[in-house]
């Protein structure tokens, strides 16, 4: 069964006179517990078609369902939830909550549902990541791949059906790098989450169920590696 | 070299923090602007129309009977055709309506015909003053006719006589405002003086010629003339523009209060502009890094950002002074009764010049940092995600001193008496410390402790978001708030103590100008309770041989050495007194020759009096030189009678002299009472202390209302301080939003968690203005004004309530733009 389908997405943009279109009819069906990687080069629109697919962003065409249900026309309120406890995110720059230390950060989205177990969740990640040493430690006082980890442990702790990561290991040097993805990978194959992560990156395509790549905006190819 | 465009640009888009920038220039000038402004034109009216207020071109003043000399010299003058010359006596009197027990103290004014020489006494009905004040008949204020129940054409007493109510004033020219006074006007006739029988030896009464000077050239000439034949120190000599009036003092005094919370509302608005400019350079942050990677130098970056300043700033100069301006026209509604009716108002030159003055060097002094700070900025800015700190050294220390220079100049230069200015600077120091430093207490303390509940700690995140301004905010909004939360407590701790519930065990009537051979018949009407105390009038001549100077005493703007003294003469203390210095009231191991005197502790705040210095008096002509034997001071100020020089009975007891006496009546029966001795004793002045605190307290009411007035736009430059805030933290509070939205927060959390950030701000600088105000308010009540310290929780409780109220409202308004931001549309532009 899809958990995220997307159907004929278009993305254009005004400015001034001119319209710019950044997507351009991608469909995409994205069965649940797959690693699918969006790749491309910079500029293809392949972080347009996360933004869509998340909900982060609505599209000018075409419709997006996650987990069944169509959020295409919901507001900012009605993907609340859905953002809270169905997808989680990773993003390039991290997008810590300064002002919040390093287990607030993780623990945050489980507070928001309103989850008692929060705290003993997100320690329980931020040990899996071998973050329990600087749990305390407020981000600016963290290193980009300690950043990082923090930042997928905040995506799981609500046990989201998808998470979706714009170019996780962007910022970080080949061996943080590496590290994250290894996480990545371990937590999707250990909790059967599906991961949608867009990257340049053709090492990290390896290592994926299943790759699309994106080129002027338009779906170029897709496809599936074996088990 | 400037970059006119690029200048321009940036003014369009960081346009609101400009805007905000201004304002707080505007702010930190309007108060003082059109203050400046109302009091030069009240100034201006009071010389202007100096003739008509003092209803005359030269006053002789006296409180005594006028000397021989002095009568002598006006007659001269007077038969030589150069003057046309009035007396005036004036005194405070007991009004009884004939055939009625109803009685009034009145303050009673008996004029010469001719009186007034310039303006004119308004009577109801229109008709002339000398048409209608004929000999047997007084003309009253309405108040006279109210509270006597009387009509014109009724009769009433007045001393030993009894005269009709021939009309009602409405205007008199040399009574222009509603100062405090313990009665009504009766102006008489002086045909009717000798009749009435109140001006007795040793009785309160002011004596004036008032001189119309026939060529006015002459002025001069004349003032030169009756001052020569004046007795020193006793009998003064003013032109009309020139007399320190009571009502030129009072308002001096409270233009002087007034300019002081002017500047403290400067100090503020100068925060303020601090913290906007550090806001819009903070919006420009990254375009200086990448001018300055595109090899733009430190020079050129601060000449374009001191010339949007300098237009920003001249922008909140101008519209600073016109809110001065315009704001002027409306403070003689807030005066009320307190100014001249007829004060002119209009652009004052002086003030607008000094204003524009004051705004630059305002703006420069505070802009100087956040500009300085500007080279600081590093190209790499533009690489980094996170918030530059930057460090405080020489050119912060530089301009925090230059600030502090500049505040102590102004202060002395508005005060102009170095002793209260630096009390002032020392006074406004502490309490900007006292609250800094529990604000830096708090905070530390929210920081540390662990808080549950999600939404509060997000909110008590906020707090600590670099460039918050937190501090900051709630340091000015407790000042501010402070300032006026005190005045409001002191202001109804006096109207409780006083006005409302006179205090039990003080006397509520005194009675004055008692002759010593009425005293026993009083003794006994009045009953054991009232205490009598002999009054000696006397002006005190010099210290130790060094004349007084009564010139500079007349300035200060307490009590001073130059009035006229009660001097009394008693054995022993009073029960509320007791011995500062010395053992014994009188020394005992001095000659019996040497006279001495004991001194009360609240004269010492005049001069540094000590045990063994000479102090020559002068009692109604004759000198006495007495040396200091003790100081007293009194166990707790209330309403009874005290004396700042108490003497050995055998020293005073030939003197000219009266009686003064003090009892506590039930209220019912005053009435009654007061009647029965005006009756009896018409010379005798009776003053019901209940009716006067109450008229007083109306008084305290007006000036409360007038301080917190100006004082509430120090609370403005800490609300435009919050709005600031929250521009120079645009970027991060953005980013906090879309974060939370991005884990899933709906829009109503996110609005709580900013709401709460202010809610918080508002309620700890409430909090601590509460305290400050509480704090402030008792130490002057219990140690200065000496009275009891009731805290109001009421009202204390309605400031905290009101200040987070204040603060989230305009916090969540300045935020609008910010909390509706979408995760896309930020995450877009940190990409680009």
């Amino acid at each position: 069964m899809a958990i995220l389908e997307a159907e004929s997405l278009s993305k254009r943009y005004r400015i001034g006179p001119r319209e710019i279109s950044v997507l351009d009819g991608v469909s995409l069906q994205v069965p649940e517990g797959q690693f699918l990687v969006i790749e491309g080069p910079s500029g293809s629109g392949k972080s347009t078609l996360l933004s869509l697919l998340s909900g982060l962003d609505r599209p000018s065409a075409g419709r997006v369902r996650i987990a069944g249900r169509d959020i295409t026309d919901l507001d900012e309120d009605q993907l609340a939830p859905i953002r809270n406890g169905t997808i989680g995110f990773v993003f390039q720059a991290y997008h810590l909550v300064p002002a919040l230390t390093a287990m607030e950060n993780v623990m945050f989205p489980a507070e928001l549902a309103g989850d008692p177990r929060a705290a003993a969740k997100a320690q329980a990640l931020v040990r899996r990541v071998g973050m329990a040493g600087r749990a305390d430690s407020f981000p600016h006082q963290l290193s980009g791949g300690e950043k990082q980890r923090i930042a997928i442990c905040r995506a799981l702790i609500n046990a989201p059906a998808v998470v979706f990561a714009d170019e996780p290991t962007g910022n970080l040097d080949s061996a943080s790098g590496a590290a994250i993805l290894d996480l990545l990978t371990e937590v999707h194959r250990e909790r059967r989450t599906t991961l949608v992560l867009v990257t340049h990156n053709p090492r990290i395509s390896a290592t994926a169920d299943r790759v699309v790549r994106i080129a002027d905006g338009r779906l170029r190819e897709d496809r599936s590696h074996a088990p | 070299m400037l970059h006119r465009r690029f200048v321009g640009r940036v003014l369009v888009q960081s346009r609101r923090q400009a805007a905000v920038l201004a304002l707080c220039t505007a702010l930190s000038l309007i108060s003082l602007v059109a203050l400046e402004g109302f009091a030069a034109g009240v100034r201006r009216t009071l010389i202007e129309d100096a003739r008509r207020l003092q209803a005359a071109d030269v006053i002789v003043r006296a409180n005594l009977p006028f000397s021989p000399a002095l009568t002598a010299a006006v007659e001269g003058l007077v038969e030589a055709g150069r003057i046309a010359a009035v007396r005036v006596h004036e005194f405070y009197s007991v009004a009884r309506a004939a055939g009625g027990p109803a009685t009034l103290l009145s303050q009673v004014k008996v004029v010469e015909a001719g009186y007034p020489f310039y303006g004119a006494v308004e009577l109801a009905g229109g008709r002339a003053l000398a048409e209608v004040l004929r000999p047997g008949t007084v003309v009253v204020e309405p108040a006279v006719l109210e509270r006597l129940g009387m009509a014109v054409g009724d009769r009433l007493h007045l001393g030993e006589t009894t005269l009709t109510v021939a009309g009602v004033i409405l205007v008199e020219p040399d009574r222009p405002v509603d100062l405090f006074s313990l009665g009504p006007r009766i102006l008489a006739g002086a045909a009717d003086l000798e009749a009435m029988d109140l001006v007795r030896h040793g009785s309160r009464v002011r004596h004036r010629y008032l001189v119309r000077v026939l060529v006015e050239a002459q002025v001069p000439a004349v003032v030169e003339t009756l001052s020569r034949a004046a007795l020193a120190g006793q009998e003064t000599v003013e032109t009309a523009g020139g007399a320190d009036s009571r009502l030129k003092r009072f308002f001096d005094n409270l233009r002087f209060f007034l300019g002081l919370v002017g500047i403290f509302t400067l100090l503020l608005a100068g925060l303020g502009i601090q913290s906007a400019l550090t806001a819009l350079l903070k919006d420009q942050e990254r375009t200086i890094a990448l001018m300055r990677a595109l090899g733009a130098t430190r020079g050129f970056v601060t000449t374009q950002f001191l010339v949007l300043v300098v237009l920003v700033g001249l922008a909140g100069t101008v519209l600073g002074l016109t809110g001065g301006a315009l704001l002027q026209h409306l403070l003689p509604r807030l005066f009320g009764g307190l100014i001249p009716a007829g004060t002119r108002l209009g652009l004052e030159p002086r003030a607008l010049v000094e204003g524009g003055l004051l705004g630059v060097a305002v703006v420069f002094l505070f802009a100087f940092l956040p500009l300085y700070r500007l080279g600081e900025v590093r190209p790499a800015a533009i690489l980094q995600a996170a918030e530059q700190t930057l460090r405080r050294g020489p050119a912060y220390v530089t301009a925090a001193a230059l600030a502090a220079l500049f505040f102590v100049g102004m202060i002395l230069w508005q005060v102009q008496d170095p002793r209260i200015g630096l009390l002032f600077v020392a006074g406004t120091l502490a309490l900007v410390g006292i609250i800094w430093g529990l604000t830096l207490l708090v905070l530390g303390g929210l920081r540390r402790i662990p808080v549950g509940g999600l939404v509060l700690r997000q909110a008590v995140r906020g707090l600590f978001r670099p460039r918050n301004a937190t501090a900051s905010i709630m340091v000015t909004l407790a000042a501010a708030l402070a300032v006026i939360f005190a005045t409001l407590l002191v202001e109804r701790n006096l109207n409780a103590t006083f006005v409302q519930s006179f205090p039990e065990d003080a006397p509520n009537l005194f009675l004055l100008d008692i002759q010593p051979a009425q005293q026993a018949a009083l003794a006994a009407e009045l009953g054991p309770a009232a205490a009598f105390y002999p009054v000696v009038r006397a002006r005190m001549e010099a210290i130790n041989g060094v004349p007084v100077d009564r010139d500079s005493e007349r300035r200060r703007r307490r009590d001073n050495l130059a009035r006229t003294f009660n001097l009394t003469y008693r054995d022993g203390l009073l029960d509320d007194e007791v011995l500062t210095v010395g053992r014994a009231l009188f020394r005992s191991d001095w000659p019996p020759d040497r006279v001495q005197v004991s001194v009360l502790e609240g004269v010492r705040e005049m001069h540094a009096f000590q045990v063994g210095d000479r102090i020559r008096f002068n009692i109604q002509g004759v000198p006495l030189e007495a040396v200091v034997s003790s100081v007293r001071d009194r166990t707790r100020d209330s309403l009874k009678p005290f004396f700042y020089f108490v003497f050995q009975p055998e020293v005073l007891a030939a003197a000219p002299q009266t009686r003064f006496a003090a009892l506590r009546v039930p209220a019912a029966d005053i009435g009654r009472l007061q009647s029965r001795i005006v009756a009896a004793h018409p010379n005798v002045s009776v003053i019901d202390a209940t009716a006067a605190a109450r008229d007083l307290g109306r008084i305290l009411r007006r000036l409360g209302t007038i301080v917190r007035f100006f004082a509430a736009f120090s609370v403005l430059a800490g609300l435009l301080i919050v709005v600031s805030s929250v521009m120079a933290t645009r970027a991060a509070r953005i980013r906090e939003a879309v974060y939370f939205k991005i884990l899933g927060a709906r829009q109503a959390f996110v609005n709580r968690v900013f709401a709460l950030e202010n809610l918080l701000i508002g309620l700890i600088s409430g909090i601590l203005a509460a305290a400050a105000a509480q704090a402030g308010a008792g130490a002057i009540c219990t140690r200065i004004l000496d009275i009891g310290y009731r805290a109001y929780p009421a009202a204390t409780l309605g400031l905290l309530a009101a200040a987070p109220i204040l603060v989230m409202a305009v916090g969540m308004a300045a935020s609008r733009g910010i909390l509706r931001r979408k995760p896309e549309d930020f995450l877009r532009r940190q990409d680009a």
